[in-house]
């Protein structure tokens, strides 16, 4: 790498507000299609009546490829018009998009989500050079689009659970179908101006920066587990709805925009940034795995941690593997490869990791339910009754956290033992939430150790301050 | 100092939230674990009714029962709901353990007279009404001398055909009746006894 071959923008600094902020909403909206889905995947699963694992599909289709797509679109945006080439993205994006919000199947949904995810590659490796033209400046260009996409993946859940609450998961995809095309104008706008060195094409491009983009790739399968595993912590096993779960998971994406007004005033440089976000993630999954109760406010502080080590650490190493290398949009697309097969990686390990813990709660939590109904004082006749109404609901949710309400809702006691129903129902409840609780244990942890190993290619770095 | 500033503001932060977690008992945040069911459990009052001293009796015979086969009452108590997975030692184990119970509560004093329990009893059974009243006359001196509730209890037991009454636990009615008509058999057999030594 040498900074006579940067790619300048032909634009003096000063850019496009208006241009700007379109192109960003793209790369936000495609990032944020990562992990869009993770609150509606309850929604989608009852409603094509699938299994965890096929539904888990919705996810990993889109993310798998993307990682692969990268590259090779960001060598055709190299050789190409960018602002074409993002056109061509676009329209390929909202296309799919249309058929995820119309899909009859799961099959034709999962299929539709790859289609996304290739329309959405080309969407954000032409997104960074254009970003870079329309802002007149090579590194807020870059640093614009490492933010859109963090703020993206940030909020992207979020933004999907609420939709799901308010309309349906279908709604997800509606939404996204004018956001999309709203930027097209845009990149239409900017056809031809992105006016490249022939020097630089002729040459061979840059290495990747692997350090960067391992790290990246790492802390990536930690921030899934993060999401998915909170998501799935907090509507299966503590059965609230998806709107209080988005809800409560806001504090990541909030922690993560604030990070960098918190912090970066103290110009530490990318390896302390890196290092002190991976810190922040590894011990804010810990924090999730030794959470002392089942109440939302316990998982706010460890939220927070995660969400500032995402702020700090990937924003940072999206910087410095994007820094003084060309063909930007090539090692671009590096980095989006390199996240979002960190993001594949990470459900490949966690998800096996997370359904067996699943399995094997099944054992000590019906072993507590039956010692507090042996034990609730209430008489024989009442305990035998609840304890069929209760293998029957333990028998039909097989696999899952059961429901245990509509075992208690029919069930018909004398006044004076209403109370003690009550009180066993909330014990039932709670134990059912510390099996939970309890069976993602591993899964946060194994997530924690991913986002330690990231350190090391941290470490490795050179440390260099962000100017 | 400015670079390690960051990265030691991070373990502090991280060392705070977990500090005030693990004090609050993140990690033992597990479901309730079952207890050793060979460590006796403190037996509570009794109502001098049927269904409290059966209750009592099945819920110290279970326990009994798990520490012979060596698993959890907890587990046995599931394992009886799904017969197929029950250990063949199980329904020995059961009366075993159903005796047990029956000379711990005898041992402990807390075993009603069965003067005590024969209005709710007869109340119960399937029986002519005449022969209800005539019972019902006998003088319960008399009845408590002639029905001592240990050794009725134990040989109502003995009479209990376990393995087909856990076939049975699904159907009340079919349980109540195999019980009733172990109980009334145990009398009459006691009754009987006593009249020829």
């Amino acid at each position: 790498m040498s900074s006579d071959r940067i790619e300048r923008p032909t634009r003096p600094p000063g850019g496009r507000t208006g241009a700007v902020a379109a192109l960003s909403l793209a790369v936000a909206v495609v990032l944020g299609d990562s992990g869009v889905v993770t609150l509606a995947l309850p929604e989608i699963l009852r409603d094509f009546g699938a299994g965890v694992g096929e539904v888990a599909w919705v996810l990993i289709a889109f993310n798998l490829v993307l990682a692969v797509v990268a590259v090779p679109a960001a060598r055709v945006c190299v050789r190409g018009d960018p602002a074409a080439v993002t056109t061509v993205g676009l329209i390929g994006f909202a296309l799919a998009t249309t058929v995820c919000a119309v899909a009859p199947s799961l099959g034709v949904l999962i299929a539709a989500r790859a289609i996304q995810a290739a329309g959405g590659a080309i969407v954000i490796v032409g997104s960074l050079e254009l970003l870079v033209e329309a802002t007149g400046r090579e590194r807020a260009g870059a640093r614009r689009w490492a933010a859109a996409g963090v703020a993206g993946a940030a909020l992207g859940p979020v933004t999907g659970g609420l939709l799901t609450w308010a309309f349906s998961w279908r709604s997800i995809f509606v939404v996204q179908i004018p956001v999309v095309l709203l930027v097209l104008p845009t990149a239409i706008a900017l056809r031809g101006r992105v006016v490249r060195d022939r020097g630089n094409l002729d040459t061979s491009p840059d290495r990747p920066h692997v350090l960067a983009n391992l790290a990246l790739a790492l802390l990536s399968a930690a921030l899934t587990a993060a999401l998915l595993l909170l998501v799935l912590l907090l509507v299966d096993g503590w059965r609230n709805s998806p709107a209080v779960t988005a809800v409560a998971v806001t504090a990541v994406p909030v922690a993560a925009l604030g990070a960098g007004p918190l912090f970066r005033s103290m110009r530490a440089g990318t390896r302390s940034e890196a290092v002190a976000g991976s810190v922040l993630i590894a011990g804010g999954l810990t924090g999730l795995a030794l959470l002392p109760g089942a109440e939302l406010a316990w998982t706010i502080a460890p939220q927070l941690l995660v969400g500032l080590g995402l702020g700090l650490s990937v924003d940072s190493l999206t910087a410095a593997a994007l820094r003084d290398r060309v063909p930007r949009a090539l090692h671009g697309g590096w980095t989006i490869s390199a996240r979002h097969a960190g993001v594949v990686v990470g459900l490949a390990i966690l998800t096996p990791i997370f359904t067996a813990d699943l399995r094997h709660a099944e054992t000590p939590a019906k072993e507590a339910i039956a010692s507090l109904v042996l034990d609730a004082p209430l008489p024989a006749s009442t305990k035998l009754e609840l304890a069929d109404r209760l293998g029957h609901r333990l028998v039909a949710e097989r696999g899952r956290v059961p429901d245990l309400r509509p075992a208690f809702k029919t069930l018909r006691v004398p006044a004076t033992q209403e109370h003690a129903v009550a009180a066993l129902e909330l014990a039932l409840e709670d134990q059912l939430k510390r099996a939970a609780t309890s069976a993602f244990r591993t899964s946060f942890l194994v997530a924690a150790g991913l986002a330690l190993l990231a350190l090391l290619p941290a470490l490795a770095l050179s440390e260099r301050s962000r100017s | 100092m400015r670079r390690l500033g960051l990265p030691l503001i991070a373990v502090l932060l991280v060392a705070a939230v977990l500090g005030v977690q693990v004090a609050a008992g993140g990690g033992n945040y597990v479901p309730r674990q079952p207890a050793n069911p060979c460590v006796p459990r403190p037996i509570p009052p009794i109502q001098p009714q049927l269904e409290p001293l059966a209750e009592q009796i099945v819920l110290l015979g279970l326990n009994s029962a798990a520490c012979r086969l060596g698993i959890s009452r907890e587990r046995l108590v599931l394992a009886l709901a799904d017969t197929r997975s029950l250990n063949r030692r199980a329904p020995a184990a059961l009366k075993a353990g159903l005796r047990d119970a029956v000379d711990r509560l005898n041992r402990a004093g807390r075993l009603p007279k069965v003067s005590q329990l024969l209005p709710q009893a007869l109340n119960q059974a399937a029986l002519p009404g005449i022969v209800k009243t005539i019972i019902d006359a006998i003088p319960a001196p008399l009845v408590d001398s002639a029905l001592p509730t240990a050794p009725l209890l134990r040989r109502t037991i003995d009479d209990l055909d376990v393995a087909r009454l856990l076939h049975e636990l699904n159907d009340p009615r079919q349980l109540n009746s195999a019980v009733q008509s172990a109980i009334l058999h145990a009398a009459l057999r006691q009754i009987l006894d006593r009249l020829h030594p």
